[in-house]
């Protein structure tokens, strides 16, 4: 099996308690980074640094401490969470695998985050089934919080909810930056929805970044051609600069 | 709606395992005693309306008489009726094996009452077929035990770690799945022990299916664990810091358990036929045990095989089982494919 | 032809697992088996020592087997203790009568199902269908030991076929066409119960792998072109369905030798099944390992003639092994 280059030459940094927003077509690599910022896949070659230390110079068990500070909420819930748990066991269940506190400790405080989401007590014993698409991902949201991380990774996690669901669960993820404090990473291919999230926007083609800046400012005057193909694909987006170019 | 169809299979199921499981409340007599005055009896009637007409509240039956000028043909013996009781107090006996009973379903006094007719021995069939059907039922249970237990540890294995066990199990696999598994049962029982006690016969028929059928939960198995790998929630639980461990108990286990039920409503009718294949041929539970399979071994003797018919129930009864297997697998494959349906929708917001 | 080499390899591998399986099942005797036939009073115990340096019992498990395969390559089985003659013949003659009689069932059960199997997939969802579902389903229930003891003793007791036996006695003096006729009706029993115990779950496969096609759009849009039913049914559908149905009829091939072990036992078919049975009961161990040696032979050489058909049928392998 011949092995595929992912990644070549991305280079980029997160500020603390910003949103960044990584852009880009299907297959240029952005969720393959979200996999090796979330320490999910091995890096082949290149550093990684979180909070002034090095993550690619750790060892496994090292790497085991930093996990719980980055945390990632996946596109679709349908298969990120369990249906065989309940939303309580579910949200609970890294506080589990790290052994943190007693049981009552673990529930209390899921129930916590589970109301922070808008999802009431009543509803913490049942299913994802009985769930609709956009609670789920609050019950994902949840579940990235409670471990109390620095940097959560939303690997296109607006992407497979419909329109109207997409600016609620926005809302709820911006309310929870302000609140809480989180530096996010916002993998998607919708500069739309980045523009409106993020902060600061790099994009990406075939396992490179092609041009970074400040939301606005890529979205005004996009430079790369890239750039400009997601901008016409973006509805809604409102682009002085926007006319007809040679695709 | 599946559901109910399931625990319906399984009710039938449950009461035709629990008819065997009391065989001895069931049965009249025990399956070894002989009766040398006479063998080969065809089954008995039981009457309630006499000679006469009259009805009678209690059930009676006649005893048999060699019929004048032959040696093995019987008739009634009008002359003096028996009283069929119920609930009667008989030889002792064990009920699931253990409880110590000595009530039986209904008995006789005076002439045995053979419902099913008698072999050889003068040994009663139907109580035979009653006790033959726990142990042909037990290695059939056991040996798929044991198959689903091997089959979904190399499965996991081979599914989980990958590498060169994965290629080592799954190519030994083949060659199992490839080999007429009749052959392979016989040569594998070819050379162990002829001779053994009936406790020993079980056990080793139990080993020897085991051996022959792990192969296909294996690979069924393999193939759950390895999409369950991928799957989102694993990878979610990983980044939480759980181990392997962790990751096999919690998550990708659970995900084996519909295939392992399906394979249990499969491959445990195949087994119990397995036994009754070895212990007819005289691989199996020797006598005098009994087993479905050796209850028919009789009939490989022409004389039997063409003048006492009901030397064959033994085979019948294991039909009503498939029966109930069958019905179960089916429900549980038409199941599985309905989750992987409804597993996509959701509630609606 | 690459292709086909690799299959012969695949082919030729299977072979030594299994005979090394066999090897060590044998292996697994507790005691050596010399031991017991020394209480055989019918061997001398000249012919024990041969044996045992002939065999070479007392080395390590790998040399005893390389020499063994050694004597396989030259043609030798072993020797049969209960026959007092060397296996190789012993299990040609058993072979091809088990031979006959799968291939005739092979062919027998094939040309019932398919047709049966595109027919009810034809018509699927209705009457007809449903009946040929029922009747299939009630065929499944009953295993093959109970169906061929049943047609067995209904065969005894009516007299309509002979219950055993290759060919009657007296069979040398017969015509031509008599000597066909005897062997057709020694064979119709051993034959109707491979069929029959064959035939349910094989019309129910080619059933579920024709109605699958028959369901793809692509058919819809050949029939919307206009060609006729039955091109669109034998020159579209059962091409398409050709993979999954030869790949179904090498493991029937598995299927029926299994079941024709069986079949020859209890109907007394002169074949590898009796011969087998006979020679664990005698401990007779060479026997045992060359019956389950020809047996696999014959497996490979289905799939083996599977894989052929399958190269004639889809053109995908044909243009992947050209390519290569």
């Amino acid at each position: 099996m011949r092995e595929v280059l992912a990644l070549a030459g991305v280079t980029f940094s997160i500020f603390s308690r910003t949103t960044l927003a990584v852009v880009g077509p299907s297959g240029s690599g952005k969720s393959t980074l979200a996999s090796c910022l979330a320490c999910l896949e091995p890096v082949s070659s290149g550093k990684i640094w979180f909070a002034q230390t090095e993550v690619t110079a750790m060892d496994a068990g090292q790497q085991c401490a930093i996990r719980p500070s980055i945390q990632m909420v996946f596109q679709d819930p349908a298969s990120s969470l369990n249906p065989r748990m309940s939303a309580l066991e579910l949200v609970s269940e890294p506080l589990k695998i790290q052994d943190r506190f007693d049981k009552r400790e673990r529930s209390d405080r899921a129930y916590d985050l589970l109301e922070r989401v808008g999802l009431p007590r009543e509803k913490a014993a049942q299913r994802p089934d009985e769930f609709s698409g956009g609670q789920r991902q609050r019950i994902a949201i949840a579940r990235a919080l409670v471990l109390e991380p620095k940097l959560v990774i939303l690997d296109e996690a607006l992407s497979a909810l419909d329109c109207s669901v997409q600016a609620q669960v926005a809302n709820l993820l911006m309310d929870l930056q302000a609140s809480l404090g989180l530096t996010y990473l916002f993998i998607t291919h919708d500069l739309a929805m980045a523009a409106h999230l993020a902060d600061e926007i790099a994009v990406m083609e075939r396992g490179r970044i092609v041009e970074t800046g400040a939301a606005r400012s890529v979205v005004d005057s996009p430079q790369h051609a890239v750039t400009r193909r997601l901008l016409l694909a973006a509805p809604g987006v409102r682009n002085s600069a926007l006319e007809p170019q040679a695709v | 709606m599946q559901r109910r169809q399931i625990v319906r299979w399984l009710l039938v199921l449950g009461a035709l395992h629990a008819m065997v499981a009391c065989a001895g409340f069931f049965a009249p007599y025990d399956p070894v005693e002989q009766d040398r005055e006479h063998p080969y009896l065809p089954p008995m009637k039981v009457h309630v309306v006499d000679e006469r007409g009259h009805l009678h509240l209690q059930p009676f039956f006649y005893a048999a008489r060699v019929r004048q000028g032959s040696f093995d043909q019987f008739d009634e013996d009008t002359g003096q009726a028996f009283a069929l009781r119920f609930f009667v107090t008989g030889a002792k006996y064990r009920l699931l094996g253990f409880l110590p009973c000595r009530v039986h379903l209904f008995g006789t006094e005076g002439a045995r009452l053979y419902l099913l007719g008698s072999d050889g021995f003068g040994r009663d069939q139907f109580s035979r077929i009653l006790y033959g059907g726990q142990v042909s039922l037990l290695s059939g249970l056991l040996g798929a035990g044991f198959t689903l237990f091997m089959g979904a540890i190399i499965g996991t294995v081979a599914g989980f770690y990958g590498g060169w066990r994965d290629v080592l199990l799954m190519r030994l696999a083949e060659l199992f799945l490839a080999l007429p598994w009749l052959y392979l049962l016989f040569a594998l029982r070819a050379f162990l022990p002829l001779a053994v006690s009936p406790l020993k016969a079980f056990l080793l028929v139990i080993v020897v299916l085991a051996t022959v059928g792990w192969a296909r939960p294996a690979r069924l198995v393999r193939g759950v664990v390895l999409s369950a790998k991928e799957r989102d929630f694993v990878r979610a639980a990983r980044g939480f810091g759980a181990s392997n461990a962790y990751l096999l108990r919690r998550h990708i286990v659970p995900e084996t358990s519909s295939v392992l039920l399906t394979q249990a409503a499969i491959l445990i009718p195949q087994f119990v036929l397995a036994e009754m294949t070895l212990s007819f041929l005289g691989l199996g539970i020797p006598e005098p045990a009994p087993s479905w399979g050796n209850l028919l071994a009789s009939l490989q003797q022409y004389s039997v095989l063409v003048s006492y018919w009901w030397m064959y129930l033994p085979a019948v009864a294991i039909v009503p089982f498939f029966v109930g297997y069958q019905g179960l697998a089916n429900t549980l494959n038409l199941d599985v494919a309905a989750d992987k349906i409804e597993g996509k929708r959701g509630a609606p917001s | 032809m690459n292709y086909f080499l690799r299959r012969l390899l695949q082919g030729a591998l299977l072979l030594i697992g299994v005979s090394f399986l066999t090897f060590l099942f044998s292996t697994l005797a507790p005691g050596n088996y010399l031991d017991e036939m020394r209480l055989n009073p019918q061997i001398s115990s000249a012919t024990l020592a041969a044996l045992r340096s002939q065999y070479q019992l007392d080395r390590p498990l790998p040399i005893r087997y390389a020499r063994w395969m050694n004597s396989i390559a030259h043609g030798e089985l072993g020797y049969s203790f209960a026959y007092n003659s060397p296996v190789a013949p012993l299990v040609w003659v058993r072979a091809r009568n088990t031979l006959l009689l799968t291939t005739t069932a092979t062919l027998l059960v094939w040309g019932l199902a398919l047709p049966l199997g595109i027919w009810s997939a034809e018509r699927r969802g209705r009457l007809s269908d449903r009946a040929l579902s029922s009747a299939t389903a009630g065929l499944l229930v009953i295993p093959d030991l109970v169906l061929g003891l049943g047609l067995l003793i209904l065969t005894a007791r009516s007299g309509w076929f002979p219950t055993g036996g290759l060919v009657s006695v007296g069979f040398e003096n017969l015509s031509p066409i008599r000597k066909l006729s005897d062997l057709v009706m020694h064979m119709a029993l051993p034959v109707t119960a491979l069929v029959l115990s064959a035939l349910p779950i094989l019309i129910r496969h080619i059933r579920a792998a024709m109605a699958e096609v028959l369901d793809a759009s692509y058919l819809r849009a050949a029939a919307a072109h206009g060609i006729a039913h039955r091109k669109l049914l034998y020159g579209y559908a059962l091409r398409a369905a050709a993979n999954p149905l030869i790949a179904l009829f090498g493991f029937s091939v598995g299927t029926l030798l299994s079941g024709s072990l069986l079949v020859e036992i209890i109907m007394s078919w002169p074949g590898i099944g009796p011969l087998l049975l006979e020679a664990i009961l005698a401990r007779d161990l060479y026997v045992v390992i060359g019956g389950v040696l020809f047996s696999t032979v014959f497996l490979v050489a289905g799939n083996f003639l599977a894989d052929v058909l399958l190269y004639w049928a889809d053109p995908r392998i044909r243009t992947m092994a050209g390519a290569r």
